[in-house]
């Protein structure tokens, strides 16, 4: 269970639909194993529900009830396959339903279409055997996704951060000043936070990482590594 | 929490139970009672007319399909149709775009994911979510906060903008933003809390 969670006004946003993007693939996957955050987000979406509830209808166009049915006969004539009830599913269901059962199910639900073999087999990517990286696919023009591999044992250079960087540990753990972190726990780092994460002796610790904008080094090393760091 | 409000939640739920059955009359008359504020919803998150009544059609048809999946003890038909038009708005914003995150990936979804057995498959979550044990609690809630802290829920839910963007929008100061909302949410988090000491009242009081 982790001990480090999401702040609220983002669970918030996360149950109004509005984090469609890397930050709520973060989520969803911490969100897969905490139930503390599972609750809240259910509350939120309580309140959507209400929200919805309480405001006031908007006008119907006068041929939407007879449209309704008859989409729904289509869709009944349509759905029925040789067999009897069943609903046939669309093109683009048919293709997540595969690829959620061909990837790996030891990767977390909300990954597993963009990620679908093991963190072992990921083309990582790095100029150093401490710490290597890899690129997931949804980045976006607000928030770039990567995977960051810290060699067990390993120390990072000691950095800042311009803007946030949300972190969730996928598997080995990691500590800093402020704690140590075990899979599953969210940690939000930004300008203010000086920090110099490092790995725990067994094994290679693997993080999710969420930021808007680019890391940025401090310690004298640092430095000299901030241009090779994308 | 007033009574027709109570027994208007239980309605909603039964006409989605009926229509887990097949029944057209109730889908018709969920629809006479959803619809408009269905509608209203997708305006609100900045549709515009003719993609709003889209949307409604679409949610309907999610609806008659999901319904066999409803289960009132996990949420309540507002709550769980909520989710439907949330989800479904993001879907046909990303329409015929596969490499994009669609719903499924943010929110398990029965159909899609009932082709293996896991852990954390939904009906697991559903399972082990709280239902809405008093729906009207969260409601009464959102009708005594005041206007500045609801201003804001409004605008996170509908608008999906960023702190800052809605301190411009108000021309306030982002930390009057933060603070606002953050009070909402203490209130919002402190009635979570109170739900779960009826719970045990009310099972220490059952057996």
């Amino acid at each position: 269970m982790a001990n480090y969670h999401p702040a609220d006004e983002l669970l918030m946003q996360f149950a109004a639909g509005q984090l469609t993007n890397a930050l709520g693939i973060q989520t969803a996957c911490h969100l897969e194993s905490c139930k503390i955050c599972q609750q809240k987000v259910h509350l939120y979406e309580q309140l959507g529900g209400d929200l919805i509830d309480i405001s006031t209808p908007a006008e119907i166009a006068p041929d939407a009830k007879s449209k309704l049915l008859n989409n729904l006969h289509k869709h009944q004539e349509s759905a029925v396959d040789l067999t009897g009830n069943h609903t046939v599913k669309s093109e683009l269901e048919t293709l997540y339903t595969e690829q959620l059962a061909n990837a790996n199910q030891r990767v977390p639900r909300p990954l597993r279409r963009f990620v679908p073999d093991y963190y072992d087999n990921l083309p990582w990517a790095g100029f150093s055997k401490s710490i290597q990286s890899y690129d997931l696919p949804f980045s976006d023009d607000q928030y770039t996704a990567r995977f960051y591999k810290i060699a067990a044992g390993k120390e990072l250079p000691q950095h800042t951060h311009k803007g946030n960087e949300f972190t969730l540990v996928m598997s080995g753990s990691f500590s800093d000043l402020s704690g140590d972190y075990h899979p599953g726990d969210f940690v939000l780092a930004d300008d203010s936070t000086h920090h110099q994460p490092k790995a725990h002796d067994k094994e290679d610790c693997i993080c999710f990482a969420v930021m808007d904008a680019p890391l940025k080094m401090t310690g004298f090393f640092g430095r000299m590594l901030n241009p090779f760091i994308k | 929490m007033t009574q027709s409000t109570q027994s208007n939640a239980q309605y909603l739920n039964q006409l989605v139970l009926q229509i887990a059955q097949q029944n057209e009359q109730a889908y018709l008359e969920l629809f006479e009672s959803c619809a408009g504020r269905l509608k209203a919803y997708a305006i609100k998150c900045g549709s515009n007319s003719s993609d709003a009544e889209d949307l409604l059609q679409d949610c309907m048809l999610t609806v008659w399909n999901k319904a066999p999946q409803f289960n009132p003890k996990t949420a309540s038909a507002m709550t769980w149709m909520y989710t439907i038009v949330r989800n479904r708005r993001i879907d046909l914003l990303r329409k015929e775009k596969p490499n994009l995150i669609q719903s499924f990936d943010l929110w398990p979804d029965g159909d899609l994911d009932q082709t293996y057995s896991d852990q954390f498959s939904s009906s697991q979550l559903d399972d082990d979510v709280e239902g809405d044990l008093n729906a009207n609690l969260v409601r009464i809630l959102i009708e005594s906060l005041p206007e500045e802290q609801r201003q804001i829920v409004y605008k996170v839910y509908f608008e999906g903008k960023s702190h800052s963007e809605i301190a411009l929008d108000l021309n306030l100061p982002l930390g009057t933003i933060k603070s606002r909302l953050r009070l909402a949410m203490k209130k919002l988090d402190n009635l979570a809390k109170e739900q779960m000491t009826w719970l045990i009242i009310i099972l220490l009081t059952n057996f």
